[in-house]
């Protein structure tokens, strides 16, 4: 801020909000960050028209690309809606990686527990419940810090992070667990034990399509998510507290406890989101693999890009997907891994960077000066 | 953060015409995409189409970086050595930083589309994606390192067209170990590594009995860092090494930290997998680096005449597969040529793991685990959990 009135210029809040912008915006930042990334691209001695196309191919229309790209796109959904919810009513729940460990440490833990002979949708259900409990619990401690002990919850929910990654190693790496495979190749190097067939998540198959169970139910949990925001009390409190706590006082809420549910809320979707990770596509706990993924830090993106807006999220997931997907078809000897994270840095740095512009409008505070 | 609180919350303030419009905009963006593609679609690339009379198109699967100064970098070297070898004969490529999980098939799915008929992955974590993918593309080899179910389940548990190396790391450590066992003075040496399972822990033997080959008073002391890479970690483990009083460190980490120790406590120092000794002179023994590129050359040689059969290869010092870095200037002459003689020995064997049966080998609790005259299988060794006698510290960690 300091910088930009030193050289006159500053962002103030839009009072109108010309409905156009809604929309303009983002395609105008998407077009400019093509346009920069050509640019990158030309300079590495790259074919910008082909490094596109061939995005696209890979992310979304050659065959049984969009079936990739929907594995990726669900943990990203779940996580990406762990953060919209949290945010909306300013809990910076920065924990959902946590948290989706904690899903996927429960959800295997119960799916183990069961045996091979459950049925299966009472196995999958069993993951759905465990891991959204897992979540929900583990993010109710940065919850009940920040509206009872006014500890911020951004360093809270971070650290929580680290001690669930520790956690998950612990159960795999480090200990005789339940968790644990012993036996066969176990021996040898630490792993999970598979979850039986009956605990594992189906998937449709629609002819070239494949569609994951879990990519399904994120998507209902959003539309649910949606209208408990806008067409339930609960979601009528939440936007109060989360736009103006005072009033949300004096109005007779009780801030403290709707962030503490707001927090378990947040922290049960990236739980599920662990559940669906372990049920639909890994079926063991593996927490090398989970730590390496990062897909609770990519919700956050995924929830700023869709503003919020858990329907949007389930678009984002799977626009984020299908680039994610792109970004490894992308890579080689030619073209170095740092340059794909350019690539996709610069999209979403140039579409986060255009949010601004519908929010705020810059003000040239010189010619301000000038005149007054 | 009051700045992002402050964005973050009015952008929940707005109305509920938001939620149209960004899923509009999302729409808006593919439409954008899609333009994209419309415009491109006619300069249709010519290398998605396989040759069948061409180069071998083969790709690496890396779980880090390729200039990790180890594991990757190590595997990247020897892709770089196999292309140099079969020049025109290979068009290889290589995807770097993959998780272990789904993505792992999604990298393998694509490169396959890409036209690569040989695939090698890297990290044990690939090993089930691997497996999967060779059930689904019979057409492609599948080639994985440091897998086991070859080994322990029996060839029949996979797909033909999958098959693993590895190599034996623990018969460089024993040389690097007689380094060790010279340069101790006090008799106790410290092992800073990562997680107690076989791999690591046959390793750990392996050095322990080449520093009692040489020095038959020497003790080894283990201490667990529990990661492959943690710098931090590393540091306060060969720190922990130093006060107890051991007097030459081996760190059997992804990180130099340990090195850092050993300078600023002037002690001999022992490294992993990765050369050192221009960056800790003073310090310096050696280590055991890995040299993948001969192997992945002749795997691609006998793949493209034809030959390919499922194998379960494993290194050793006689195939140069695993060789000692270059000496540090602190170990002597006398050690040197000790250590060179030895190495010869094992090289003439043509196999691995000359030494374990020298004599009767005890484990900790004096129960004789390796007979004199005998030979380990590679299951013994991949499910070697006991440390033989001499080391101090527990194998379950």
């Amino acid at each position: 801020m300091s910088l930009a009135s030193r050289v006159g210029l500053r962002l103030e809040p839009r009072v109108d909000n010309p409905r156009w912008m809604n929309w303009a915006v983002p395609v105008c930042s998407f077009i400019a960050a093509l346009l920069v990334g050509s640019i990158v691209l030309l300079i590495t001695s790259q074919n910008p028209i082909s490094v596109y196309q061939r995005i696209l191919e890979r992310g979304f229309l050659d065959t049984g690309s969009l079936s990739g790209t929907f594995i990726s796109a669900t943990p990203l959904l779940f996580t990406g809606l762990c953060a919209a919810v949290a945010f909306k009513v300013g809990f910076f729940n920065i924990g959902g990686e946590g948290q989706f460990y904690v899903g996927a440490i429960f959800a295997s833990g119960i799916a183990l527990s069961l045996g091979a002979d459950a049925q299966s949708w009472i196995a999958v259900g069993a993951m759905v419940l465990a891991g959204t409990v897992g979540g929900a619990l583990w993010a109710f401690i940065p919850g009940i810090l920040r509206a009872y002990f006014r500890t911020n919850e951004i360093i809270t929910s971070l650290m929580l992070n680290y001690v669930a990654g520790i956690g998950a190693t612990y159960l795999i790496f480090e200990s005789d667990s339940f968790w644990r495979e012993l036996g066969g190749t176990g021996a040898v190097f630490p792993k999970g034990k598979i979850i039986p067939l009956s605990a594992q998540w189906p998937s449709f198959d629609l002819g070239n399509l494949v569609v994951p169970f879990g990519l399904l139910l994120g998507a209902v949990v959003a539309i649910w998510l949606h209208v408990l925001q806008r067409r339930t009390r609960f979601g009528y409190e939440m936007r109060v507290v989360g736009g103006a706590p005072s009033t949300a006082r004096y109005a007779g809420m009780r801030p403290a406890r709707v962030i503490v549910a707001v927090a378990m809320l947040s922290g049960g979707l990236a739980g599920l989101g662990g559940a669906a990770d372990v049920g639909n596509f890994r079926h063991v706990l593996d927490p090398k693999g989970l730590q390496q993924s990062g897909f609770g830090y990519a919700g956050i993106v995924v929830a700023a890009l869709a503003r919020l807006n858990p329907i949007a999220v389930v678009f984002v997931a799977i626009i984020l997907g299908g680039i994610t997907n792109a970004g490894y078809a992308l890579q080689g000897p030619d073209f170095p891994a740092g340059l794909v994270g350019t690539l996709e840095g610069l999209i979403l740095f140039c579409t986060l960077g255009g949010e601004v512009l519908v929010r705020y409008r810059i003000v040239n505070t010189r010619r301000q000066a000038v005149a007054s | 953060m009051s700045n992002e609180e402050i964005m973050v919350s009015r952008g929940s303030t707005s109305s509920r015409r938001t939620v149209r419009k960004a899923g509009i905009a999302t729409i808006a963006l593919v439409a954008v995409l899609g333009l994209f593609t419309a415009a491109c679609s006619s300069s249709k690339s010519s290398d998605d189409t396989a040759k069948p009379s061409g180069p071998t198109k083969a790709a690496w699967i890396y779980v880090g970086p390729i200039n990790d100064g180890g594991w990757t970098q190590a595997h990247n070297r020897g892709r770089e050595d196999a292309a140099k070898a079969l020049g025109a004969n290979l068009e290889s490529t290589y995807k770097e930083n993959v998780p272990e999980g789904p993505a792992t098939a999604q990298v393998i799915d694509d490169l396959v589309k890409d036209g690569n008929t040989v695939i090698f992955a890297t990290s044990y974590g690939f090993k089930d994606a691997m497996q999967a993918a060779a059930k689904k593309y019979p057409e492609v080899k599948f080639v994985q390192a440091t897998g086991d179910d070859i080994t322990i389940n029996g060839a029949s548990s996979v797909s033909s067209n999958y098959d693993e190396y590895w190599g034996a790391g623990e018969d460089t450590q024993y040389l690097a170990g007689m380094a060790a066992g010279a340069a101790t003075k006090n008799n106790v040496i410290g092992v800073e590594a990562p997680f107690p399972i076989p791999e690591i822990i046959r390793q750990i033997n392996g050095f322990a009995l080449g520093a009692q080959s040489v020095n038959p008073a020497a003790t080894v002391k283990v201490v667990w860092t529990k990661s492959w890479f943690d710098p931090a970690a590393e540091r306060q483990a060969a720190e922990s090494l130093v006060a107890s009083g051991v007097d030459v460190i081996f760190s059997h980490q992804d990180s130099p930290t340990a090195g850092e120790v050993a300078k600023a406590n002037n002690i001999p120092w022992v490294g992993y997998d990765s050369d050192q000794s221009a960056a800790y002179p003073t310090v310096w023994l050696t280590t055991a680096v890995y040299n993948w590129g001969p192997y992945y050359t002749e795997k691609l040689n006998s793949i493209r005449d034809g030959k390919w059969s499922q194998e379960n290869y494993y290194g050793t010092i006689g195939d140069e597969f695993t060789t000692m870095a270059p000496f540090g200037a602190i170990v002597s002459a006398e050690s040197k040529s000790a250590i060179q003689a030895e190495q010869a020995k094992a090289a003439s064997t043509k196999s691995f793991g000359w030494y374990w049966g020298l004599s009767d080998r005890e484990d900790q609790d004096g129960k004789v685990q390796i007979k004199k005259g005998q030979t380990l299988t590679l299951k013994d060794l991949y499910t070697m959990s006991y440390f033989v006698k001499g080391i101090d510290g527990s194998p379950k960690g």
